[in-house]
């Protein structure tokens, strides 16, 4: 029993270790690009940005030997002083900006990343050697079972025969008639078919939890907010601290939702985005009752007119709209912008219970801890320092 | 007879009763379960289908889409509101003339627990019961949601202002107005009642009492010339002799009673160790009297008989009627008693007859006690409604001489024993206008609601004490469109001084009715503002009051002919007022019905209880071979009613006793549990008294299915009479087929007691008992689990039975702060109540008058815990710091924890008793309140009282006493983010922080300088665990019960 479980122990360690040493994937490129290579390079590969398109570096580069590409990865300013053609090349084009060093990346790594760079969409990867080895083994697995239940199946039949042989011995020795069952009535008999039942349920009933609990429904869950907020836009490309809008994660448990106050300490003076233009900031206006136009809050802002609130946004939104498109008055497309952002506005803010526009924005939930789990924020922000991003 | 460590629970304990010995074997009764009642009356198929049903709904659900929930955020976020941090406001509950200085702690701007104020000179800190449970009543969903007019017990709505038109225009007319309230405390709203006044100068303001105390505050007034209740330095008293006052529990200011009481009751120092010594002369067996070192036995006719003896040995003036002779023999010693103990003794009187509270003062004059022990310089007006005044009422509006009546928080209908008269001539006022806050009794017979809210939402003042000002804050905006009471008679009154187009006007009156008078001689703080701000702070505010010497007035006659005459009746009743419930006026809260009494241990409702009787020799019966649930029909003062029988010791013979406060047909949850016994009081020159003589008991062979009576529940160490051992075994063990096992356990050590005098005798028994135990705990073949908690954090408890009061504050302060669901008296009938902290009543001593212990039991924490071994899950498991914890979403509901604690603490959750659950399969079982389809907790309202830091259990799981671990943890937190150790006021549980006598200290055990550490070193070998032998080692320590009873009072 014992050797059987470190049999087992040992063919889980050798899957694991197997599918650590699979070799270079896209995926892990991925992962590394987001990581280090996204602040300056596209991610679509086409367009330079900080730092050049990457799409074509392999054939760039194929004139070389691969390792040339590998140091400069890690260290371009090291090749560009070995006078290496190709990194001067680059160099020229593109000084002063300083390619950062990455002197830990594995070759394994580069690979990987090379890989994600060749194919950065959604194009097929080819499926590696060892992956399809793995493969061939996992489907191998049924056919053995299904040999095994055969053999085990074929010994049961055998094992009733014999017992039915020796019932009719000690029948024999009673005088009485031996009784011959036919397979068909041995595999009728009520333990079979309890047996069957019994076994049918397990699987079926393993097979539906399981699959039930890799259905993972609540993956992904991306729901509609009212105000397209992106986190990567504040936290990640402005580079503001979690704490100052989540600010309560250093005193509570809670990390909490900012209240509107908190977004006006940056869009009283931001007042368009840089993608969303007046579309999504506007709508915090129209929550905390700010005029962009005058650059005031407005006083009893609580008991204006739905009309009234429409007046002031469609006015700053189409005013923006003609300073953006050069316009003194607005077209028929400036007129269906302003018509579409001032939906978008009732849409996010009105109230379903009280029909106001005025007040919270209600943002859809889209974290749950479970009741059992504890977990505090501030015992990790402020005590354990850990960071946020 | 004679008695195993002289500890006994009841009667079945005590007869060895057999049937309860079996009984008391399960962990839970199956008598009162009732398959067909239980509406399961399905068969195979219907299990089949819905079992189908059930897999199909599942899938359908899991299919659907997730529910969309949102997460709003503040628009412009306050500073001070941190979500998840909990904010606490100094405040003040009061309620007529119960009150408290509190803190209330509210989460995300919802009131969710009260605590004590430390700061007030009036209660100290502590709490009780009714403070407690208070904010449960912010969430009554019977509330008064609007103004209106009354008709056919429905408010039809109306808008304030229309209202106040309508007032308005009735109050220009010109007639008499009365306002009827209970004892009314507040500085502020007695201007706003003299602005009315001034206005309509035809108003007078009717006060009383749903139970009185007039009779002590005219004595006081004519003797004294004050007319309030003296400050008693019950901590000071050597000698306390009550005649039947309940001051631990409901009479004068039972908080700080209790508080001081305690104080003289500790033990401190075991050499010459020296403590207070407390008769109580009465008939029922009290709150008070329960913790008694002697009790004198008496009928309550016979009230007046002992006061008048008492005064007669004192003052060497005999005479006035005759007292048994047990009970005058035993008089005359505890007058011998007090009268060594001059000047540090109390003598109080729960009478309400204005002759006997005279005798009082002038016996606590002879004694010397007056301005030492008994001081007017720190009056209480905690009650001083005055009854008389509502006779007079009556009979003006009978007279058709009153055009309005203004009931301001008062229930005149329900709870006056003339409450019959009182309805008819109500019906002959023109306007009668309700301020309460339910839709109770008398506001169902009032034409106008205009609801007050309730004291959470309110500002406002109180003046409990002279000098100790203390302010009420609102801690929630106002649930429902309700309005203050005052601001509703300020303007009706049209006053000048109501800003009322400010926010919040009432605010502003009492802001400036502090700066400008109340605290207008203070110096204190330098500006008006700081002086506001700081009280507002701090909620209470003392001003320096001058001492007064009181000198008895010598013309008042002293007359022990007058005292209340003995009966001659065969059995006779007294009515008293419970610590939960009251005079009823607390009935509507199911945290306090579910509380049980702390003597009869009855819940949701009252019952009458009867005496035992004993033959002398081995049998002890029920009166009238009664038993507990049987039920009876009594007629009193010619009024009839039938309740259950509930057998209490110490009940004297030829008495029965039955609480008031039962019986409510109208405004919220108490309806329907218990009998209103209101009008069976008997009013004697004009006060209400409180027993009555003359009483038929006829059983009528009727049994209440649901009697429910926590005390045999969840039992340990219950002994039985073996049969084929013909001797006395230990029932719950002979479940285990070993007999004699670890010395049988008969003598199990759950209390330990004794007189002051044998102290040493006690020490030296459990010096060697401690010893025995930790030679048989020694035994083990396992390694000793010691070195896991010999560092870092190990919590501990120490629980002082001999400060413990049994007053049940604790309790409900562990329900409200751990959200322990109400179950329902039908429930509770089945043992299921789900408290995590009970308290349980010993008797011990002599047989026909006992005294009593009582002994919080949660959760010990046992670090060899049986629980932790059986569980198959490890939903119970021990943390690094001694907790013995519980994963809810581990626990598959086997109950062998339950099974095998020998402490019965754990509670498993039948039935989906806070509706946490998706399917409301089981909703019909769980606790309604009369009349609503939905289950209580699943109205949102009342879920808005959740502690948001403790998991709502659902059906199927095992919980128990966490030892408050989310206030662990926060305290914890605290410390580190502080950077520094925790100390002992980081954390404190919710039961000990509600502990008015300090009896339950929690913290580190490691830590030998901590609070408990040091408690547990001072109580020395007196202090033990519970069970100590069977080598659990629990984490709580209670300390020996020590009495000082007089034992040559009976000889």
């Amino acid at each position: 029993m014992l050797l059987k479980r470190i049999c087992w122990v040992f063919a889980l360690v050798i899957a694991a270790s197997a599918s650590l040493i699979a070799g270079p994937t896209k995926e892990a490129g991925k992962e590394l690009f987001v990581a280090n290579c996204a602040s300056c390079h596209n991610k679509n590969m086409k367009d330079d940005l900080t730092g050049p398109a990457l799409a074509g570096t392999e054939e760039r580069w194929s004139a070389y030997p691969r390792k040339d590409l590998y140091a400069w990865i890690r260290n371009s300013q090291a090749l560009i002083g070995t006078g290496h053609p190709r990194a001067n090349e680059l160099w020229a084009k593109w000084k002063p900006t300083l390619m950062n060093n990455f002197p830990s990346l594995t070759d394994e790594q580069i690979e990987s990343l090379l890989l994600y760079i060749k194919e950065p969409g959604g194009a097929p990867v080819q499926k590696d050697p060892a992956a399809t080895t793995a493969a061939t083994e996992e489907e191998g697995l049924p056919w053995m079972y299904i040999g095994l239940a055969g053999i085990l199946f074929l010994l049961a039949f055998a094992l009733m025969r014999i017992v039915d042989n020796l019932a009719n011995v000690s029948r024999a020795k009673d005088g009485l008639a031996p009784v011959n069952r036919t397979a068909y009535e041995m595999l009728t008999t009520k333990g079979a078919i309890a047996f069957l039942v019994f076994a049918t349920i397990l699987i079926f009933g393993y097979k539906a939890v399981d699959n039930a609990t890799k259905m993972g429904r609540e993956q992904g869950y991306k729901p509609d907010q009212p105000i397209n907020f992106s986190h990567k836009i504040h936290a990640g490309i402005n580079k503001i601290d979690c704490q100052y809008c989540h600010d309560t994660a250093r005193r509570s448990k809670h990390s909490g939702i900012p209240g509107a106050n908190t977004c006006m300490n940056c869009h009283s003076a931001v007042k368009k985005g840089t993608i969303s233009g007046t579309e999504e900031i506007t709508k915090i206006y129209a929550s905390i009752g700010f005029d962009p136009i005058s650059g005031k809050y407005m006083e009893n802002y609580e008991n204006w007119t739905d009309k009234q609130i429409e007046e002031m946004y469609k006015k700053w939104i189409g005013q923006q709209y003609m300073s953006d498109n050069s316009l003194t008055a607005l077209d028929e497309n400036g007129k269906s912008v302003v018509e579409s952002q001032w939906e978008g506005i009732v849409k996010a803010l009105k109230n379903d219970s009280n029909g106001k526009i005025q007040g919270p924005i209600e943002w859809v939930r889209i974290h749950n801890l479970p009741d059992h789990a504890y977990f505090n924020h501030a015992q990790h922000v402020a005590i354990g320092q850990v960071a946020c991003q | 007879m004679h008695h195993d460590n002289g500890i006994w629970v009841g009667t079945e304990d005590l007869m060895r009763d057999e049937a309860f010995a079996q009984s008391s074997q399960s962990e839970f009764s199956v008598e009162n379960i009732d398959q067909t009642d239980g509406k399961w009356t399905a068969s195979r198929r219907d299990f089949l289908k819905l079992m189908g049903f059930g897999l199909g709904a599942a899938t359908i659900a899991a299919s659907c889409e997730i529910p969309v929930k949102k997460a709003i955020p503040y628009v412009t976020k306050p500073d001070e509101i941190v979500p998840g941090v909990a904010n606490y406001f100094a405040s003040s509950f009061v309620d007529g003339g119960d009150y408290c200085a509190i803190l209330v702690k509210t989460r995300e701007g919802r009131p969710i627990k009260i605590e004590g104020n430390t700061l007030s000179n009036v209660t100290m800190g502590g709490t009780s019961a009714r403070a407690q449970a208070s904010v449960l009543s912010l969430y009554d969903t019977r509330r008064i949601q609007n103004a209106g007019k009354v008709k056919e017990g429905q408010v039809e709505k109306m808008e304030w202002a229309a209202i106040d038109r309508e007032v308005k225009a009735k109050l220009a007319e010109g007639g008499n107005v009365r306002i009827i309230t209970n004892t009314l405390i507040s500085p502020t709203a007695m201007k706003a009642l003299g602005e009315f006044r001034t206005k309509y100068p035809n108003t007078t303001v009717v006060s009383y009492d749903p139970v009185s105390a007039s009779a002590l505050l005219e004595a006081n007034e004519k003797c004294f010339g004050h007319r309030a209740f003296p400050h008693y330095k019950f901590d000071e008293a050597s000698v306390i002799c009550s005649f039947g006052a309940d001051f631990l529990g409901t009479w004068g200011n039972p908080v700080k009673n209790a508080t001081l009481y305690a104080k003289g009751r500790k033990v401190a120092g075991k050499k010459g160790a020296k403590m207070s010594r407390h008769y109580q002369v009465e008939g029922y067996m009290s709150l008070t009297g329960s913790n008694a070192d002697n009790r004198i036995q008496i009928r309550p006719s016979e009230m007046g008989a002992a006061i008048a003896s008492l005064y007669g040995e004192l003052s060497g003036n005999g005479g006035g009627p005759k007292l048994n002779d047990k009970a005058a023999g035993a008089i005359k010693k505890m007058a011998k008693d007090l009268q060594a103990a001059r000047g540090k003794s109390i003598v109080v009187s729960g009478s309400n007859n204005v002759a006997e509270q005279i005798l009082v003062n002038r016996i606590n004059d002879l004694l010397g006690n007056l301005n030492n022990t008994v001081d007017f310089g720190a009056q209480y007006f905690g009650r001083s409604g005055d009854e008389r005044q509502v006779g007079k009422l009556i009979e003006e509006m009978n007279g058709g001489q009153v055009s309005m009546v203004i009931v301001w928080g008062a229930n005149p209908s329900w709870d006056l024993p003339n409450s019959a008269a009182f309805n008819t001539a109500f019906a002959k006022v023109g306007t009668r206008v309700s301020l309460n806050t339910n839709m109770d009794e008398t506001t169902l017979l009032c034409t106008h609601a205009a609801p007050a809210h309730h004291y959470l939402e309110s500002w406002g003042d109180a003046l409990p004490q002279v000098g100790q000002l203390s302010l009420i804050q609102p801690t929630i905006a106002p649930l429902f469109a309700t309005r203050q009471a005052e601001h509703s008679l300020l303007v009706w009154a049209d006053s000048a001084a109501l800003k009322a187009d400010s926010e919040q006007p009432y605010y502003e009156y009492v802001k400036e009715n502090w700066q400008n008078n109340l605290g207008a001689g203070q110096s204190k703080y330098l500006t008006k503002d700081a002086f506001w701000e700081m009280s507002l702070h701090d909620g209470v505010y003392a001003i320096p009051v001058q001492p007064i010497t009181a000198v008895f007035d010598t013309t008042v006659s002293v007359d022990v002919n007058a005292v209340s005459k003995p009966s001659s009746s065969e059995v006779e009743v007294s009515f008293y007022e419970t610590v939960n419930i009251g005079g009823g006026q607390y009935a509507h809260n199911p945290w306090l019905q579910e509380m049980p009494d702390p003597v009869t241990r009855t819940v949701w409702g009252n019952y009458l209880s009867i005496p035992l009787e004993w033959d002398g020799v081995n049998n002890i019966d029920g009166w009238k071979g009664l038993v507990d649930g049987d039920e009876v029909e009594v007629e009193v003062n010619g009024q009839k009613f039938t309740c259950a029988v509930v057998r209490n010791f110490g009940q004297a013979a030829g008495t029965v006793s039955i609480a008031l406060g039962g019986g409510r047909t109208a405004g919220g949850c108490g309806v329907g549990y218990g009998v209103n016994v209101n009008p069976c009081l008997k009013q004697d020159n004009g006060l209400t008294q409180y027993y009555a003589a003359d009483v038929v008991v006829k059983p009528t062979g009727g049994k209440d299915k649901d009697f429910a009576c926590v005390q045999h529940h969840h039992t340990m160490g219950v002994k039985a009479m073996g049969k084929e051992e013909g001797k006395v075994i230990n029932a719950d063990e002979k479940t285990l087929g070993y007999k004699g096992f670890q010395g049988s356990l008969t003598d199990r050590s759950i209390i330990f007691q004794t007189n002051i005098k044998d102290l040493q005798k006690l020490e030296n028994k459990l010096e060697a008992f401690h010893h025995e135990a930790e030679h048989l705990n020694s035994q083990t073949l396992y390694p000793d689990n010691v070195e896991y908690f010999g560092t870092g954090l190990k919590w501990g408890m120490y629980v002082d039975l001999n400060s413990c009061i049994g007053c049940g504050a604790c309790q409900v302060a562990c329900v409200s702060e751990n959200n322990v669901p109400v179950v329902g008296k039908k429930e509770v009938a089945r043992h299921h109540e789900m408290t995590w902290l009970r308290i349980d009543r010993y008797f011990y001593g002599d047989l026909e008058n006992p005294k009593v212990v009582y002994q919080p039991m949660m959760c010990q924490h046992c670090d060899n815990a049986p629980c932790e071994n059986v569980c198959p899950v490890n939903a119970t498991n021990h943390s690094m710091e001694g907790l013995n914890q519980m994963a809810y979403n581990r626990c598959i509901g086997t109950r062998y924890c339950a099974n095998n604690c020998p402490y019965k603490v754990r509670r498993f959750n039948w039935l989906d008793y806070t509706t946490a659950d998706l399917w409301p399969s089981n909703e019909e079982r769980v606790f309604h309140v009369e009349g609503e389809d939905k289950p209580y907790y699943a109205d949102n309202l009342v879920r808005m009282v959740l502690n948001p830091d403790v998991t709502v259990r659902t059906r199927g799981v095992i919980e128990k006493c966490s030892f408050c671990v989310q206030r662990i943890q926060e305290g914890k937190l605290t410390a580190k983010r502080e950077g520094r150790a925790i100390m002992d006021n980081d954390v404190r549980t919710a039961c000990q922080t509600a502990c008015p006598t300090g009896a339950i200290v929690f913290g580190d055990l490691n830590n030998p300088n901590s609070e408990v550490s040091q408690a547990n070193k001072a109580a020395g070998a007196l202090a033990y665990k519970v069970l100590e032998e069977i080598n659990v080692r629990p984490g709580v320590q209670y300390s020996a019960k020590i009495h000082n009873a007089n034992e040559e009072l009976f000889s």
